[in-house]
């Protein structure tokens, strides 16, 4: 299948506006944005020049997809073990500067992969929550950052096999490629031509917290239950970023935060737009719900 | 990076949300108006009126044929205003917007100098702070990451907010696709200005002040207006 080059760099320069826009807007998140700014801006760099599906695309049954069935049900993401020490060498600087206190462990860990102690199908595995252990790295530290360094990949393959699906209707809440729960929603308004009266609210897309893949899904529904009755849903939102919020379900409680961008002159990158609503997400936590897929930073 | 609003006239239906929107946001008050056989209301821009859709009928053979625009300023690229007033700060270009902005200090300005000077007749100005009145691209949503409130109320979608060498891709492309209905479309200005209409027939049956009177908005006026500038600065200095 030919990998068309999908990430450009508006993708980057979104990252880098919409971080420079929330350290303007929000200073008390400047700490958080530092160290997940870089981390961010790296990993697109990495999938910009990730290689995507290599080979023919897994054969889609279009009835067998309708039904739920994903893309990778059958399979799995191709070995992209053979990129992560490159990945290594470009991400786990950048990860040891913007967190410090992990410093020690990164400085193991990037030992145990120079050394051969820790192969890379050992790190991909890992990244995919195999149990791996490395003397001297906790599991949460190695799971972490062996997650950011496939995550690239991951993301570049998942667009070419986004691709395979484009317009085959998929209603499930989790994603048509690798079937991973979504973390995130975003409302995007979709200009067209037509000669009627258009919807100001936007389409809602799913985020895969795994895969990035974004899909559409009902607005008015709870992707944990599927519950749509409005006495049940609540909105948490902050008056002074109405555009950011949390899609909460009193019956299975749980959470998804939600980026509207009907009203933006820009859209803001999802993932930075996620570390700005973190004090939404600390608040649904409060109020007892749990999210749907966390972010690397949730629950910070 | 200069931004700019395209607004396609072919799918406008004069619903007139962009002006109340346009009211609504900047919490103008209400105004006296007058029923002058058209459904345009008011019937001309004010002080707190900045946006109008204008309303035009013209009858070709048995059919009526209806016109809409919705009127404002266009934020030229070199605003022929700016180089017309004599205060300085009173009139400004924002540098990342490229929008045309109306200081308090334009209470200072002379209207008519200002208004002889744009080749769209777009200026008022308030009768209670005297100041120079018009479009501010909502600056202060812009630089809040918010979609200007005429391209947010529009519910037909004909208009559209972006970076100005994407606005302008959209609105040739759409140009394109209309001319093949309509062979004398044409998106006015487009070179010179910021706000960039489409309109499917001579721009003259719209309304008078469509296009610029010339090619370039630097009318003979606008042009004297920016030449003798610096002296009236000088002499409104002088006299304080």
């Amino acid at each position: 299948m030919p990998t068309p080059a999908l990430e450009t760099p508006a993708a980057l320069r979104a990252i880098e506006t919409s971080l420079s826009r929330a350290m303007t807007e929000m200073p008390a998140l400047v700490l958080l944005l530092g160290a997940f700014g870089p981390l961010l801006v790296e990993r697109a760099w990495l999938r910009e020049a990730a290689p995507g599906w290599i080979g023919p695309g897994p054969v889609v049954d279009a009835d067998r997809f309708a039904q739920g069935v994903f893309v990778l049900a059958d399979s799995g993401f191709q070995d992209m073990s053979g990129h992560l020490p490159g990945a290594a060498a470009r991400l786990l600087p950048v990860m040891a500067r913007s967190f410090p206190a992990l410093e020690p462990e990164i400085t193991v860990l990037a030992a145990a992969l120079d050394s051969g102690a820790l192969s890379p199908e050992a790190l991909a595995a890992a990244g995919f929550g195999e149990p791996v252990s490395v003397p001297g790295v906790s599991a949460q530290t190695l799971n972490f950052v062996a997650s950011e360094l496939t995550r690239p990949f991951v993301e570049r393959q998942a667009q070419d096999l986004a691709a395979l699906v484009k317009g085959l209707p998929w209603q499930q809440a989790s994603c048509p490629v690798c079937g991973g729960a979504p973390n995130m929603s975003v409302m995007r308004r979709i200009r067209d031509e037509s000669e009627f009266i258009q919807a100001h609210g936007g389409r809602r897309f799913l985020r895969c917290s795994s895969c990035s893949t974004e899909w559409t899904h009902k607005r008015v529904s709870c992707p944990g239950c599927g519950c749509e009755e409005p006495e049940d849903l609540l909105v948490l939102r902050d008056p002074a970023r109405p555009y950011e919020r949390a899609d909460a379900c009193k019956r299975c409680k749980s959470f998804l935060l939600c980026l509207d961008c009907g009203e933006l002159a820009e859209a803001p990158d999802p993932d930075v737009a996620a570390l700005t609503m973190i004090a939404l997400e600390a608040q649904a936590r409060r109020e007892g719900f749990t999210p749907l897929a966390e972010h690397p930073w949730s629950g910070l | 990076m200069p931004k700019a609003i395209f607004i396609d006239t072919t799918h406008c239906t004069a619903c007139r949300g962009c002006q109340v929107g346009c009211k609504e946001w900047k919490n103008y008050p209400p105004v006296p108006t007058k029923q002058l056989g058209t459904h345009q209301n008011p019937p001309d821009l004010g002080p707190y009126n900045v946006k109008l859709v204008r309303f035009s009928e013209h009858l070709e053979g048995d059919t009526v044929r209806w016109y809409f625009f919705p009127d404002c300023c266009r934020h030229c690229v070199d605003p022929p205003c700016k180089g017309a007033s004599s205060v300085e700060g009173g009139i400004i270009q924002d540098a990342a917007t490229g929008a045309v902005i109306y200081t308090e200090l334009t209470a200072k300005d002379d209207l008519e100098t200002i208004r002889g000077a744009c080749p769209y007749d777009i200026p008022r100005q308030d009768p209670k702070t005297k100041r120079l009145i018009k479009c501010d691209m909502c600056i202060d949503r812009i630089q809040a990451n918010l979609l200007p409130m005429c391209v947010k109320s529009c519910a037909m979608g004909a208009m559209s907010f972006g970076e100005r060498a994407d606005i302008l891709k959209q609105a040739e492309a759409r140009l394109e696709a209309v001319k093949k209905e309509f062979p004398k479309a044409s998106l006015l200005n487009k070179d010179e200005v910021a706000m960039i209409y489409l309109v499917a027939d001579e721009p003259a049956k719209y309304y008078k002040f469509a296009v610029a009177e010339a090619p370039s908005p630097m009318t003979r006026k606008s042009l004297l207006a920016g030449v003798f500038s610096p002296l009236r600065r000088m002499a409104k200095s002088m006299q304080g």
